[in-house]
């Protein structure tokens, strides 16, 4: 009996292992005898599957480059369809066929490898004409496959790409005409010209910042790299692959798109051998209703990559624990050209291990978003996890530098990247906050990475240089943060305010002396300048200068009268000079302008105090 | 005695074989016969929608731009009956072939069988009625859907640096990639 169970214990071990590479249907007919071999034929066998799993892109106009909708087509690409299927670069689906399951999940089962092969070896007969081939219900061309867009919006002139030569990435900054804050259930993206269009990453950025870079283009779009303004909306993931299309959301879960935002989108362009014209159009789709549920967009990854030329593997691996229970949406690698294999993981508080997704051959121009057909749920304290493994030798013909060349991480085609985003959906508001805090510091530890390698490549970019200071300040790291605002001062000597945000990099590092020279200089270009006043009256009071402090502070009063944290720090810096009666009433003018709490109780906290010590000197 | 036999067939099939141009009325010609004053012939196998014999058009142009004045005819081979001649013809016009390549048809595929070839796009080199070079263009693709950022080796210029030199071929054979030629078609 034991022995028995034991051996039907261990099948059912095996059977999953064999269903890695076949995919949802069943796949018992290929571990026996050959199936139907002199009997495969089109009409039967195989234009069911060519309808079911390619004819969602080939068809006339699709996004494939030819069609296969009759048996016409079928047979002249049959040797190709065989070829390709076998080899699984046809359906495009990265991911193991055991992961997921996902939206949009397609892959052919072994058996039906098989029967395409078996087709193909019989001369690929189209059938006896008793069963007619059913015709997939396939969209037009001219068809939106979500339905009519509330409104469609394109860029204003064709690009064209030329015949020859690279890849191509150009970013169209596409303004959305919207009089009134509306709410995105989703949108389509049409490339216009499926023939070398390959995939396209679509952002918004709520700034003029894109805008201004398409406009100093004079070609439609503009070359180089996707701005950090231009952002994923509220946790959404958008972005095209062929043969993808993201359902809508249900309302509850729409982002907002205020008016004046501009869409930004990046298209991946693959030369055709002759000049083609790309007018990409996306569709959108409002809901009626604010959204009450916003995802999360995390990102597991690392922005340290340097990967020495000729390196045949290399591997960085990433991990986040969890800080509350959560549900994944959606998943979606990226990486440039080097990325051999992607794997992603998450181990449960008790130890199981959930695979999420495992890539073997990492192709670029397959990135799909992977959307769980079930939300998948994960507790407080799963570990999410990610190993990626590149190849820079000479041996991979992906990469981009033949001889191979030293890949850093950077957004450039030619750098390397290496994240695996994860969109997740909280319980409630808590524990989206709760997540938010958590997850904001893990990013930029990591950001900051990226932004050092960015600034060894442009060290005279004072911009690069005072967004990842104030990433140190956030990560209270004030000695890094002054090290770029040192720089960005010495490059612009005319600036109060670079001279002001080394002076409080300082101050928080409590380098005291240097703090209060830069305030000092700041003042000296810009005399009204209040923050500047503000942060070296701090100081002073700090090293015991109080009636230099006062000073400082009386003219912050002076430029700020409506501010009630400048009158509490007079009535401070008072205080600390035993001037209490001066104390008291910089307080009392405070609490007059009614200001907000928590400083409103703190006031009236130290007004009391103030009296207190005021009534016991006298 | 049966070995001398088939060297008979053999030649006899290669003396059958014939290329129909696709523009005019003109005759159909004998593929392995080199026209007056050609050293050589390179036959580009293509088809109108396989987007990896597409992307070689303008590498295509520049080869019989640099050896055309070199003695060497470049001949497109639209192989099979799948492209109509209006479809042709339209791609002749949009990939910039006309003056480059003149176009042939091998409707049987009798030419394709006879020189080997089973992918566009594939070229098969043509000298002293003998082919000397069959294979890629260059190794931009490794595979379907495996591409170079740029092609590290050149084959096809190699192989006709060599016969203009007179020099024997270095690889005669090289693998293509790209689409299979329709050979199951009616």
């Amino acid at each position: 009996m034991t022995r028995a169970s034991v051996a039907a214990l261990s099948l059912l071990a095996i059977l999953p292992v064999g269903s890695r590479f076949s995919g949802a249907g069943g796949d018992g007919a290929s571990k026996g005898a050959p199936y139907r071999t002199a009997n495969v034929d089109y009409q039967r066998d195989i234009a069911p599957l060519l309808n079911d799993r390619c004819a969602m892109c080939h068809h006339p106009g699709g996004a494939a480059p030819f069609s296969l909708l009759t048996y016409e087509d079928a047979r002249r690409h049959a040797r190709q369809i065989a070829s390709v299927t076998r080899s699984r670069t046809m359906p495009p689906w990265k991911v193991d066929p055991s992961d997921g399951p996902f939206i949009g999940q397609h892959p052919l089962s072994s058996r039906e490898l098989d029967l395409i092969e078996q087709w193909v070896e019989a001369g690929a007969p189209d059938g006896d004409g008793r069963a007619p081939a059913p015709r997939a219900p396939v969209a037009l061309p001219d068809d939106w496959q979500l339905g009519k867009p509330d409104l469609v919006v394109t860029p204003k002139e064709a690009f064209t790409l030329q015949a020859d030569g690279a890849d191509v990435f150009r970013i169209f900054v596409v303004p959305v005409p919207v009089g009134t804050e509306r709410f995105v259930r989703g949108l389509e993206f049409r490339p216009g010209n499926a023939r070398v269009v390959h995939h396209a990453n679509i952002r918004i950025d709520r700034t003029s910042a894109s805008r201004a870079a398409d406009d100093a283009d004079p070609l439609p779009g503009y070359s180089g790299l996707i701005l950090r303004s231009a952002e994923y909306p509220d946790g959404h993931f958008l972005g095209w692959t062929p043969g993808q299309v993201a359902p809508l959301v249900p309302e509850d879960l729409s982002w907002r798109l205020p008016p004046g935002t501009d869409l930004v989108v990046e298209v991946h362009m693959q030369p055709s051998g002759r000049p083609e014209q790309v007018q990409p159009s996306i569709g959108l789709y409002f809901g009626e209703r604010p959204p009450t549920r916003t995802p999360v967009m995390l990102r597991l990854g690392r922005q340290t990559i340097d990967i020495p030329a000729g390196q045949p593997r290399y591997t960085i691996t990433d991990s986040y624990v969890l800080p509350v229970d959560v549900e994944v949406q959606a998943l979606q690698p990226h990486a440039h050209y080097r990325l051999r294999t992607a794997r992603g993981a998450a181990t449960l508080p008790d130890g199981t291990r959930k695979p999420l997704l495992s890539i073997a051959d990492w192709d670029f121009r397959w990135q799909h978003v992977y959307r769980y057909a079930t939300p998948l749920a994960l507790p407080k304290g799963t570990t999410l996890s990610m190993e990626y493994v590149y190849d820079n030798s000479p041996e991979n013909p992906r990469n981009p530098e033949h001889p191979p060349k030293r890949a850093r991480w950077g957004q450039r085609s030619s750098d390397e990247m290496g994240d695996l985003w994860i969109q997740v959906l909280t319980r409630n508001r808590q524990d989206l906050a709760t997540l938010d805090t958590s997850f904001r510091r893990k990013v930029v530890a990591e950001d900051v990475n990226g932004y050092e390698t960015e600034i060894e490549r442009h060290p005279e970019d004072v911009g690069l240089r005072d967004t990842a200071a104030m990433l140190y300040l956030e990560l209270g790291r004030p000695l890094d943060a002054a090290r770029h605002f040192q720089v960005s001062s010495w490059a612009q000597p005319g600036s109060a305010a670079a001279h002001y945000n080394l002076g409080t990099a300082l101050s928080l590092a409590r380098r005291l002396d240097e703090a209060m020279r830069e305030y000092g200089r700041a003042l000296a270009i810009d005399p009204n300048y209040a923050h500047a006043h503000n942060n070296l009256g701090n100081v002073l009071l700090a090293i015991g200068r109080a009636d230099d402090a006062i000073k400082e502070f009386s003219e912050v009063v002076r430029l700020q009268p409506a501010s009630p944290s400048a009158l509490a720090n007079l009535a401070a810096a008072y205080a600390a000079a035993k001037d209490f009666d001066r104390a008291v009433e910089a307080a009392d003018a405070a609490l007059r302008l009614k200001p907000a709490e928590p400083l409103a109780t703190t006031l009236k906290q130290q007004r009391d105090r103030y009296r207190q010590r005021r009534s016991s000197q006298d | 005695m049966g070995r001398a036999t088939l060297l008979l067939l053999s030649v006899a099939v290669a003396g059958s074989v014939r290329l129909q141009p696709i523009d005019g009325a003109r005759a159909a010609v004998d593929p392995l016969t080199a026209p007056p004053g050609a050293k050589a012939i390179v036959y580009l196998f293509t088809s109108t929608d396989c987007p990896i014999s597409n992307r070689y058009a303008p590498e295509v142009r520049r080869l019989a731009q640099q050896y055309g004045p070199r003695g060497i005819v470049f001949r497109l081979v639209y192989p099979g009956r799948a492209d109509s001649d209006a479809a042709i013809r339209t791609h002749l016009a949009e990939y910039l072939y006309r003056g480059v390549a003149e176009p042939f048809r091998d409707a049987s595929l009798a030419f394709a069988n006879l020189a080997g070839a089973r992918i566009t796009p594939e070229a098969v080199v043509i000298a002293q009625g003998r082919v000397v070079y069959r294979g890629r263009i260059d190794d931009r693709y490794a595979d379907v859907g495996v591409d170079r950022t740029a092609a590290t080796t050149h084959d096809l210029a190699d192989a006709l640096d060599a016969v203009v030199a007179g020099r024997a071929v270095p690889h005669p054979v090289t693998h293509a990639v790209g689409c299979y030629i329709a050979d199951l078609a009616r």
